[in-house]
């Protein structure tokens, strides 16, 4: 009896100071008879939401009234989006990057005019496409998802085939013996072009470069406020958790299935390869999404606008996640001249649910999340999310330190909680299987925690931070000065670059 | 306010204590299982009726999965998980499954009524059985359609009846090809440019609904642009293409269609105009 009204209480006190006490979340009507899974979002010059359906419709919701116009049609997959300021839409479908364009100012498109699709398709459903996202000097940058093992190729492909590999064409293509030659074509392949690779695209779409490799299912990318360009990509193999990417000219990021198309490659079938030599070439991730804890399956980054959410989060980067029923704020750190972040979850233990596949600010400064599952779990439809204004506990900033970490907060703390924080650390197996557990897990000795003058920085002393190690800073057990908890109680920061 | 401390402080400790069979169903199982329906594996009632009381043959299916089920895509291995973890899996599928009833899937394509896909004519890119992966697939009319393929730049086939259903491919990820709903009654063996012909396909405009595509073909720009023979089975194909030369374009004969063009000479399978007459002409196929 006792224990169940402490629980009660327990339950009720969260309640109380959950994401529901400062922010709303209205579900969208979508338009009547049509599949609502959101493939892609961008917010009009005019303020409307661009969205891209699943099958392949682009649409424009008027935030005002809640009201749909059809834009375009009969687009494959698309999976990104950018808003030009002329109003015409380029889209990233699997086929080719392209421009929609309403040349007779009736407010649909009646040109859909070929960007870019100088890229190979296998005909496998996994080679998903991604993008643009756009630099300062209006260079469009794409991402190309490799093909995964669960099919084969299509017969026809557009294209060169790489020979590179255990498997030949006829045995990629044929469904009779895939049972057989799928163990050995690699758990995700990329025998056509640019699969797994970030391309960079001039801005009038003539010229290309290959920019990164080693992408896996990168179903995120753009550039946060500090001109980074960030890409996700998805657990699986050679992906022990999701990771985070600071994606750099010329780097390779860990999926060595892309490797085959590096000019003058001749190290034969990266799968083979010593993991080692792998691993020594590949850019440690910028951040890890911890596997059924923050996120299975991150999307998009986004940046939190200067008006619309709390001030302190302005220019900070938040990326949607499918199957945990959150959203996940980038906090940015350098040390030595490496980017590293602390993710954390946004929006958890709310009403936004799973599925959260693309997300964009309008120009009133709400976020519209829209959702998809394409047959995996996922959700369906737009969520609008509004802030109502009202202040909250939240961690704002983080700092490496040598022995520890500096944490900025939105609001004063309640000094006598600060010795409740916990940091517990691991580390992850690169390897070809799918996924890896956690490694090395320890719990770290709480040195000390002081709090500054304003009350708003804790200092925490633990010991010398380890590289390429993700460490955990439970920070569930803070009160406000005010007696409110954190929303977003858990930073999974990873220690590429330890500073000394 | 004291117990709750306490109660923190337990849940910081890191004891090895018995692995949490919910903690390890959401890193490694729910991507692709659902507890009422299926989504991309069966859903944990479905689980719990094929392995309710026989644990080890669920350890033993995680551990090394087969393909059971033909439109389904292949399970990896969960052997990392471990016995021990794959037993505390099943334990907790067995316990959230236990009294829940499977939703009904729906049968067929609940968005088959949607405006979009009842317009006529229309442009769909899907992936399209007999062609390659970036083809079109176009409704001309009510009785009309055609696959032509962005890849190659050129006309693949065309059928009359019905449209496509694409629903294979959207109730998915792309994993099944759209289908043809109706009857192919003219297939094109090769590009009219030739075979080997470099081309770059520039995108298309739409007018009235009906595509005008644009591409290179060598060094000529082409336009072609269909539309539906009107009360009938077939359809016309305009051509603008810019050269200097006379062109000479492929035009086999084929069984079961018709073709007459409105300028040029047509025969012996060689199509050749004048330049002047290659920058605006028709074919009319009729179809049987």
């Amino acid at each position: 009896m006792k224990t169940t009204a402490f629980l009660a209480w327990i339950t009720l006190s969260a309640a109380a100071f959950g994401w529901t006490e400062h922010f709303t979340f209205e579900n969208i009507a979508t338009p009547p008879g049509m599949d609502p899974q959101v493939g892609a979002m961008d917010c009009m010059p005019d303020g409307r939401i661009a969205v891209a359906f699943h099958r392949g419709e682009v649409m424009f919701l008027n935030p005002t009234d809640n009201s749909w116009k059809l834009f375009a049609t009969g687009l494959q997959e698309p999976l990104g989006m950018l808003v030009e300021a002329d109003g015409s839409v380029l889209v990233m479908q699997r086929a080719e990057l392209t421009r929609l364009k309403d040349t007779d100012g009736d407010g649909s498109a009646d040109e859909y005019e070929t960007v870019f699709d100088d890229f190979g398709m296998s005909g496998n459903y996994h080679e998903f496409a991604y993008g643009p996202a756009r630099d300062t000097e209006g260079n469009l940058f794409i991402v190309l998802g490799v093909a995964s093992n669960g099919a084969p190729m299509a017969p026809e492909i557009r294209g060169e085939f790489s020979e590179i590999g255990q498997v030949d064409f006829k045995g990629m293509i044929t469904r009779e013996t895939w049972g057989k030659n799928k163990n050995t074509a690699g758990r995700m392949y990329a025998r056509v072009k640019w699969r797994g690779w970030v391309l960079k695209i001039s801005p009038d779409g003539k010229k290309m470069e290959p920019y990164a490799s080693g992408f896996r299912s990168p179903n995120g990318i753009g550039f946060d406020a500090k001109g980074r360009l960030l890409i996700t990509d998805n657990q699986g193999d050679w992906r022990p958790t999701s990771p985070l990417y600071d994606v750099r000219r010329g780097g390779f990021y860990g999926h060595p299935a892309s490797l085959v198309w590096k000019e003058g490659w001749n190290g034969g079938d990266p799968r083979l390869m010593d993991v080692g030599k792998l691993d020594a070439m590949q850019v440690p991730a910028a951040g890890f999404f911890p596997q059924g804890e923050l996120a299975n399956s991150p999307t998009w980054p986004v940046i939190i606008p200067a008006k619309g959410f709390p001030e302190g989060m302005a220019g900070q980067t938040v990326i949607g996640e499918m199957n945990q029923p959150n959203l996940v704020r980038v906090l940015d750190d350098e040390v030595g001249g490496v980017f590293q972040t602390a993710l954390i979850p946004m929006f958890d233990g709310s009403p936004l649910g799973i599925g959260n596949n693309r997300m964009v600010f309008g120009n009133d400064g709400a976020m519209y999340v829209g959702k998809t599952a394409l047959s995996w779990a996922g959700g369906k439809g737009i969520t609008r999310i509004k802030w109502n204004g009202k202040e909250f506990l939240s961690l704002e900033k983080i700092k490496a330190l040598p022995k520890g970490f500096a944490l900025r907060f939105s609001q004063p703390l309640d000094s006598s909680t600060i010795k409740t924080l916990a940091v517990k650390r691991h580390t992850y197996q690169y390897h070809q299987a799918y996924g890896a557990p956690k490694k090395n897990e320890e719990l770290l000795v709480v040195a000390g925690a002081t709090l500054s003058e304003d009350g708003m920085t804790i200092t925490l002393d633990v010991e010398a931070l380890a590289e390429r190690y993700l460490h955990l800073i439970d920070m569930t057990g803070l009160l406000s000065k005010k007696g409110e908890k954190i929303l977003g109680s858990k930073a999974w920061y990873h220690v590429v670059k330890a500073p000394k | 306010m004291k117990q709750i401390s306490l109660t923190f402080a337990a849940a910081f400790s890191v004891a090895a204590a018995a692995p949490d069979g919910k903690q390890l169903f959401t890193t490694n199982c729910s991507a692709c299982h659902m507890l009422d329906q299926m989504v991309v594996g069966p859903s944990l009632v479905e689980m719990r009726s094929l392995y309710n009381g026989k644990p080890d043959d669920f350890v033993n299916w995680s551990i090394a999965p087969q393909k059971k089920r033909p439109s389904v895509i292949d399970m990896p291995s969960m052997v990392h998980v471990g016995e021990e973890g794959l037993r505390a899996i099943y334990a907790h599928v067995m316990q959230v499954s236990k009294g829940v009833t499977a939703k009904k899937q729906e049968k067929g394509d609940p968005y088959a009524a949607a405006p979009t896909h009842l317009a006529r004519p229309q442009v769909m890119r899907i992936f399209m059985p007999d062609a390659g992966p970036a083809s079109i697939a176009v409704a001309l009319d009510d009785i009309n359609s055609l696959c032509w393929d962005a890849g190659a730049c050129r006309l693949r086939y065309a059928w009359t009846g019905g449209f496509i259903d694409g629903f294979p491919y959207w109730q998915g990820n792309g994993s099944s090809l759209a289908k043809v709903l109706g009857t192919v009654k003219y297939t094109e063996q090769a590009s009219p440019f030739g075979k080997d012909a470099a081309v770059k396909f520039l995108g298309y405009k739409v007018k009235g609904g009906l595509p005008v595509f644009r591409y290179k073909a060598g060094e000529k720009m082409v336009t072609e642009s269909y539309s539906p023979v009107s009360g009938g089975m077939g359809f016309v194909r305009s051509f603008s293409v810019v050269t200097t030369a006379p062109l000479v374009l492929d035009f086999p004969d084929q069984s079961g269609v018709s073709v007459t063009a409105d300028k040029g000479k047509l025969a012996g399978g060689k199509f050749t105009l004048t330049p002047a007459e290659a920058a605006a002409f028709t074919l009319t196929y009729s179809l049987k």
